[in-house]
């Protein structure tokens, strides 16, 4: 961007001279988009007096006095932002250009800038956020947040551990019988070597054979004994870890800000409910005993071999590190090639899924060919990358068979020339030989082992940030009364920071009034709402609940006292009564009886032949529009809130049973701060009060009939909505 | 409308104007392209202040004259940030996110994705287009063209 003026650094230091405080920066911002729009370091600052940009070079290459300006604002770019202000004059100036990662500090500094020119307190929130972190210097994949790499994995691990407290005598007898396994499977490879030095080759003690047969037997049936219990210890271990890790995650989610929920697929969360789980426990239960057994089995062995002769060992434990080598290099590409495999599966699903929900659509369009290629171009795809994948695993599992047989191999020729020479009894030959198979067999997989690990790990991060995350403050402080009075004072508010979409909203609502919120699409209804539900806080200004900032009330009664009747009911799957009931847990039959027939809802249900019994299927799907409607006022009804809100409660339905749920809600209302959204403006005629809003400010308050009489906002929308309704009544 | 008969100029100096022959005169346009992805350089639309289109011009290298395709490119390389990566110079799979660093048209640049399955979203084939975690886009228009390495790292982790 160019600017208007350039100042060099010479000219400065006048400046400076005439007036230190006026050239104090007040906010001082690093851009990441230089001139040409290549990446690189621009700074803006804005002093008591102007706005300047500043260049790497210690140039000014922008600058406006403050009192020219009359407006600042973030402008919005495609993989980015730029900062713009407007002149008293009317002129837009383009000051300077960011990232998107930048944008929501620029369109703070906006504000900012628009405080100083209309001479108020600067009053904007420019924290510094950390990009980087601070002890790696990685990029942060949330600013603020943590740093994945430098996350102890020591500590990780032993807050993984930390869920084998509540059984960790089981714990400590796995490991003891881990050990113990490890003992018995080196025991019958002894007991044959010693049989065939003693005995076999010895051509005598028989008496022997059956000594030893019967110790072997004894090993056998130990081992199988400790088999089966460490199995059923594992069994034990693994559903209870699974069981409490998956109810701590659960937990943590539930009480998640919805910010998160907003930023996150529910099928990703799923995934931290029951993937991440699972290879947490499975890594702490099968692959924490797996790597300690076979650990001890291989140092066992090693020493063993060292013990019968030091040359053997040597001459037999030479593959090992290539046997460790091929595992450790090429387990990376192969498991990447699974995991490609994996996506393209994901990818396949997706597309046999969609296409079948969607199968209406393509008859109706006669698509099925073009549905069918698409299938065939997944279906190719996956093909090819199993065929890859499986060459792969196939010639480097062909290659790691060739160096483990090495050593059997080698044994039997060097061990052979051993025993041949009579360096050797035939006993010891045999107990390498059999040991060989212990060591070579685990060893192939110990590269795996690292990939357990990793992915345990990260699942566990990802559980753990969740249950870090910061939840909302609930409190459990019971019987908060609330009269209902509520009021707005200048609240601002945006989902993402940069692009505010309440601007200063302002007003009051007495106990018991009907306000009705009325704009176009995107005039901020629903953000009001929401904030008032406190699914989200104020970014600046408060609200306040009978006079009192609502951050200070427990969140739990705070939400106790406020009713939602929304556009699209959520009904649980359940019965009706279940439904009804869950505003009020443990409200008796008659109770819930009361509340169906004051939401108009007694009627239908009665018509029913399991009555309040009937299952209303998964999100209520077994029920019409109306129905679930209306059971969800009852639901309200019984809630029995102080405020009540009603989200397009009405629309979506045909005129008879409108007429039925707005009876119902008139009867909901009654005595309670209601605020109401409604597309069909007449339907908010009983409304004590309208608020329009526009680009979320407020433009006009006040009756339905002194804002038809004021003929603005309001009276514009109500007369383009009727001249629509008129053309809609010809068309049809 | 004949793309022939529009004049694009900045007047002010950074504000895009736009007159119509003689009868008409835009005194802010927005230019954006309709398809940027699939149909690159192609199909082009004025928007006006409010964000009306004023009108879409299918190939405007061609159709509009040479000052005002100036002017409009001028707009458009302020107003598109996305990034075209030149080279990758490394990317990193680590703990779920992916760090990446790359030689862009803009210049060097390091990045971090996270969620691979929907923020690295083929085009076509060879078409690549990466969001980053701030919603920064960093495209690769055909990946053949890269150099050996950078398709590497590119295969190594999609």
């Amino acid at each position: 961007m160019s600017g208007t003026q350039v100042v060099q650094p010479s000219d400065l230091k006048e400046g400076e001279g005439l007036g230190r405080d006026a050239e104090e920066p007040l906010i001082r911002l690093e851009a990441d988009i230089g001139p040409e729009g290549r990446f690189g370091t621009r700074i803006l600052e804005v002093t008591a007096s102007r706005v300047r940009v500043w260049e790497p070079d210690g140039v000014v290459s922008f600058q406006v006095p403050l009192a020219d300006l009359k407006s600042a604002r973030n402008e919005p770019l495609v993989g980015g932002g730029r900062l713009e202000v407007t002149t008293k004059s009317g002129e837009i100036v383009p000051v300077l250009a960011y990232s998107m990662s930048l944008a929501a500090k620029f369109s703070e500094a906006a504000r900012g800038i628009e405080q100083l020119a209309r001479g108020e307190a600067l009053l904007i929130n420019l924290k510094q956020e950390r990009m980087r972190c601070a002890k790696c210097d990685r990029l942060l994949p949330e600013k603020d947040g943590i740093c994945p790499a430098c996350v102890s994995r020591g500590a990780t691990m032993l807050r993984i551990a930390r869920f084998l407290r509540p059984y960790q005598n089981q714990a400590i007898m796995l490991s003891l019988l881990s050990v113990l396994t490890t003992v018995l499977n080196l025991a019958p490879p002894y007991i044959q070597g010693t049989l065939v030095d003693q005995v076999l080759t010895a051509h005598r003690n028989i008496g022997l054979l059956f000594g030893l047969m019967a110790a072997w037997l004894l090993v056998l049936a130990s081992s199988v004994g400790i088999q089966i219990l460490t199995g059923r210890l594992i069994a034990f271990l693994a559903a209870n870890i699974a069981a409490d890790l998956r109810s701590g995650v659960y937990r943590a989610i539930e009480f998640l800000q919805l910010a998160y929920f907003d930023k996150k697929q529910v099928g990703a969360i799923t995934s931290r409910v029951t993937q991440d789980t699972d290879r947490v426990w499975g890594f702490l239960v099968d692959g924490v005993p797996y790597f300690v057994t076979n650990a001890l089995l291989l140092f066992g062995v090693i020493g063993f071999l060292f013990y019968v002769n030091w040359f053997l060992a040597f001459c037999i434990l030479a593959p090992i590190p290539v046997v460790c080598a091929i595992s450790v290099f090429f387990w990376k590409p192969v498991s990447q090639m699974y995991h490609r495999g994996g996506q393209k599966w994901a990818r396949f699903h997706m597309h046999l899924n969609e296409s079948l929900s969607g199968i209406r659509v393509i008859k109706a369009f006669a698509q099925e060919d073009l549905e069918y290629g698409k299938f065939e171009h997944r279906n190719r795809e996956l093909r090819d990358a199993g065929v890859r994948a499986d060459a792969k695993w196939y010639t480097i599992f062909g290659a790691m068979t060739f160096f483990t047989s090495l050593g059997v191999l080698i044994n039997w020729t060097v061990g052979g020339y051993l025993v041949y020479a009579h360096k050797m009894t035939l006993g010891d030959f045999w107990r390498v030989n059999a040991y060989l198979g212990l060591v070579y067999g685990p060893l192939q997989w110990f590269a795996m082992i690292n990939n357990w690990f990793s992915r345990a790990m990260a699942g566990a991060e990802r559980i753990f940030e969740v249950m870090d995350a910061d939840p909302e403050r609930y409190g459990e402080e019971a019987g908060y009364p609330i009269t209902g009075a509520v009021s707005f004072e200048d609240v601002r508010f945006g989902y993402d920071k940069s692009n505010p979409v309440i601007k200063g909203m302002t007003f009051t609502a007495q106990p018991g009034e009907m306000i009705g919120l009325v704009g176009k699409s995107g005039a901020g209804k629903s953000t009001t709402i929401n904030l008032l539900c406190r699914f989200y806080e104020p970014d600046a200004g408060t609200i306040k609940l009978d006079g009192k900032d609502y951050r200070e009330i427990p969140l739990k009664e705070m939400r106790r006292q406020i009713g939602l009747v929304l556009q699209e009911p959520f009904l649980f799957n359940g019965t009706i009564a279940d439904n009804i009931a869950y505003g009020k847990p443990g409200a008796t039959f008659e109770e819930i009886v009361e509340a169906a027939k004051a939401a108009n809802a007694h009627h239908f249900i009665l018509a029913k032949p399991d009555g309040y019994d009937t299952m209303v299927g998964e999100r209520g799907a077994k029920l019409s529009g109306g129905e679930r409607q209306r059971i969800s006022i009852a639901r309200a009804i019984l809630h029995n809130p102080r405020i009540l809100i009603l989200d397009e409660a009405t629309s979506s339905v045909d005129v008879e049973t409108e007429k039925q749920i707005q009876e119902a809600v008139g009867r909901l209302v009654e005595g309670r701060t209601t605020f109401a959204i409604a597309h069909r403006l007449s339907t908010l005629r009983n409304a004590t009060r309208l608020i329009v809003l526009e680009k979320g400010e407020v433009k006009e308050m006040g009756t339905h009939a002194e804002l038809m009489e004021r003929q603005g906002v309001f009276y514009n929308l109500v007369q383009t909505q009727s001249a629509i309704n008129e053309i809609i009544g010809v068309g049809t | 409308m004949d793309p022939k008969t529009l004049r694009l100029f900045y007047e002010p100096r950074d504000r895009l104007r736009l007159t119509i022959g003689t009868e008409r005169s835009y005194p802010t346009v927005k230019p954006v392209w309709a398809a940027p992805l699939s149909r690159p350089g192609r199909y082009l639309v004025l928007l006006d202040g409010k964000g009306e289109e004023i009108t879409m011009i299918a190939n405007p290298k061609e159709a509009l004259p040479p000052e005002s395709w100036a002017a409009v490119q001028e707009e458009l390389r302020r107003r598109y940030l996305t990034a075209t990566v030149t080279a990758v110079l490394h990317a990193k799979v680590e703990f779920g996110a992916t760090y990446w660093s790359v030689e862009t048209d803009r210049g060097r640049r390091d990045f971090v994705t996270q969620n691979l399955q929907e923020n690295a979203l083929w085009l076509s084939d060879h078409h690549l287009l990466l969001l980053d975690v701030d919603g920064n886009r960093f495209e690769i228009p055909d990946l053949r063209a890269l150099d050996s390495t950078s398709q590497r790292y590119i295969a190594a982790i999609l």
